[in-house]
C-alpha cells in the first residue's frame, strides 16, 4: 500500500540519504538491504515487515560487486521502496515475493540512474583544465553530492508510489498461498551458498562444514 | 582531509573519475601550503582535480603521499607519475580486499546471526561494526602511511597485512555461506524429506552458478507470481 503522506516524504528522505551512503558519502554500508529495509520498516511502524524484506533482499544481493565502473544495481533506494511497501501492506508472502521482485528490478533501475548521474557529472562537476580555485572544486562537489541525494529521493518515492499501487492491485487477486514462502527460502539459500564463489571453491570444505553446523542448529530447535 | 575522504567518490563520473574528488580532499592540505601563494594554490588544485581512481578506503594513501609530496616541494611532473602509478594498484588491490571479501563475509555475518535468531538491531550492530573497523582502519592507516611515507607508499602496501586478512575472512566467509544458506532452508516454514531434498538443490546450484544465482532467482520468482496471478484469475 501507499503510505501516508508523512511516511512516505521520511521514507523518500531516508532512500536518498541511503543512496549516498552507497557511493557518494559515506560508505559505511548503512545502504545494505538488511540495514535500510529494516530501518525503512522502522520508520513505516513495522519492523517485521522491513526484516523479512531485508533478509531477503541481502541474500539475493550478496554477490553484487562495486568494482570499478561496472554496471551493477543499486540497493539502498530499493530496499528501502520494498520494505516501505510491504510494511504497510496485507503480512502475505504474496505480497513479500512481490516487493522481492519489485526490488530488484528497481535496484536495476538505480543502477541506470547511477550510470546517468555519472554521465551528467562529467559535464557539471569536471573543471576545466588548467588552474583552478579550491573554493571552485567545493562547489561543484557539493552540488554532485546534492544531485545524488535528490537521486535517492527521487528514485525511492517512485518506487514507493510505484509498488504501493502494484500491491493495491495483487490485494484483489485470491492467490494460493502455500508455495511462496518455501520458493523464497529457497532462493535466498540458493543465493547465500552462491556467496562461496567470492571466496574460491577450493574452500567448499569449509562451505560443508557451515552447512553442517547450520543443519545441527536446525534440528536442534 | 580525513573527513573529507568519506566523500571522495562524491562527484564520479566518466571523464576523470574521482578527479574532482581527489582535489576537494586535497584542498585543505593545499590551502595550508600554498594559501600564501595564490597562482601556485590555483596551479596544484588545477593538477589535482585531472583524472584519478583509487578505491576510496585507500584513496587516502594517496591523497596522504600528494600533501606530503606537495610539502616537499616535488615537481608536479613527479607527482603525476607518482599518482599515475599508484591508481591501478590502489583500485586492484581495495577492490579484492574489501569489495570481495570482507564486504560479503560481514554481510554473511548479519544474516548468518539473524537467521540465528538474534535481534534485527543486534546482528546489524554486529555487521556494522565489523565492516566498518576495517574501513575506518584502511582510511586512517592510509591517511598517515602517505603522509609519512611520501614515495614509498608502494613499501608500506607491500608489508601491510592485507593478504593475511583476506585469506582468514574468506575462510570465515565460507564457512557463514553454508552455515547461513542451510539456515535459510529451514526458515521456509515446510519439513520433510521433499523439501530439504529441495534446499540440497537449492544450495548445489548456489555453488554452481555462483554470482549468476540472483538472475536466475528473480526469473523464477517473477514467473512464480506471474503463474499466481494466472492461476488465481482462472480459478
Amino acid at each position: 500500500m501507499i503510505p501516508d503522506p508523512l511516511t512516505l516524504a521520511l521514507l523518500s528522505l531516508l532512500g536518498g540519504l541511503l543512496a549516498l551512503d552507497a557511493t557518494s558519502l559515506g560508505q559505511l554500508m548503512l545502504s545494505r538491504p538488511l540495514v535500510a529495509a529494516g530501518l525503512a520498516g522502522i520508520v513505516a511502524g513495522n519492523p517485521a515487515a522491513g526484516i523479512a524484506t531485508g533478509l531477503l533482499l541481502e541474500a539475493l544481493h550478496l554477490a553484487v560487486l562495486p568494482v570499478g565502473a561496472s554496471r551493477y544495481p543499486e540497493a539502498g533506494p530499493a530496499a528501502v521502496a520494498a520494505a516501505g511497501a510491504f510494511a504497510g501492506s496485507t503480512d502475505s508472502p504474496v505480497a513479500l515475493m512481490a516487493c522481492v521482485v519489485f526490488s530488484m528490478a528497481w535496484g536495476w533501475v538505480g543502477g541506470r540512474t547511477v550510470e546517468a548521474l555519472r554521465r551528467a557529472n562529467a559535464r557539471l562537476a569536471v573543471p576545466a583544465p588548467g588552474p583552478l580555485d579550491p573554493a571552485a572544486v567545493e562547489r561543484l562537489h557539493l552540488r554532485a553530492l546534492a544531485l545524488d541525494a535528490a537521486r535517492g529521493t527521487l528514485l525511492t518515492l517512485a518506487g514507493l508510489l510505484l509498488l504501493g499501487t502494484l500491491l493495491e492491485t495483487l490485494g484483489w487477486i485470491p492467490f494460493r498461498e502455500q508455495w511462496t514462502r518455501p520458493a523464497l527460502a529457497l532462493s535466498a539459500a540458493g543465493a547465500l551458498a552462491s556467496a562461496l564463489r567470492l571466496f574460491g571453491r577450493r574452500r567448499l570444505p569449509l562451505f560443508a562444514v557451515g552447512a553442517v553446523a547450520g543443519a545441527l542448529v536446525l534440528w536442534l530447535r | 582531509m580525513l573527513l573529507r575522504s568519506f566523500a571522495v567518490q562524491g562527484s564520479w563520473n566518466y571523464r576523470t573519475l574521482i578527479g574532482t574528488g581527489m582535489a576537494f580532499v586535497l584542498a585543505p592540505a593545499l590551502r595550508h601550503l600554498h594559501g600564501a601563494d595564490g597562482p601556485r594554490l590555483r596551479e596544484a588544485t588545477g593538477r589535482h582535480a585531472e583524472l584519478f581512481n583509487a578505491h576510496p578506503y585507500l584513496a587516502t594513501l594517496a591523497a596522504g603521499a600528494i600533501a606530503r609530496l606537495e610539502a616537499d616541494g616535488a615537481p608536479p611532473e613527479l607527482i603525476g607519475r607518482f599518482k599515475a602509478a599508484v591508481r591501478g594498484s590502489l583500485g586492484s588491490l581495495g577492490d579484492r580486499l574489501v569489495w570481495l571479501v570482507w564486504r560479503p563475509t560481514t554481510a554473511l555475518l548479519m544474516v548468518a546471526l539473524l537467521l540465528a535468531g538474534l535481534p534485527w538491531w543486534l546482528a546489524v550492530s554486529a555487521f556494522v561494526a565489523s565492516y566498518n573497523a576495517l574501513h575506518l582502519w584502511l582510511r586512517v592507516w592510509g591517511l598517515r602511511t602517505g603522509l609519512r611515507e611520501g614515495l614509498q607508499v608502494a613499501r608500506a602496501l607491500r608489508e601491510a597485512p592485507f593478504e593475511r586478512i583476506g585469506e582468514r575472512a574468506s575462510d570465515v566467509g565460507a564457512f557463514l555461506s553454508g552455515f547461513a544458506a542451510v539456515l535459510a532452508v529451514g526458515s521456509g516454514g515446510r519439513n520433510g524429506w521433499d523439501y530439504f531434498a529441495l534446499g540440497l538443490v537449492a544450495l548445489v546450484a548456489g555453488v554452481m552458478l555462483g554470482p549468476r544465482v540472483r538472475m536466475v532467482a528473480g526469473i523464477g520468482l517473477t514467473a512464480l507470481l506471474i503463474a499466481g496471478v494466472v492461476l488465481a484469475s482462472n480459478s
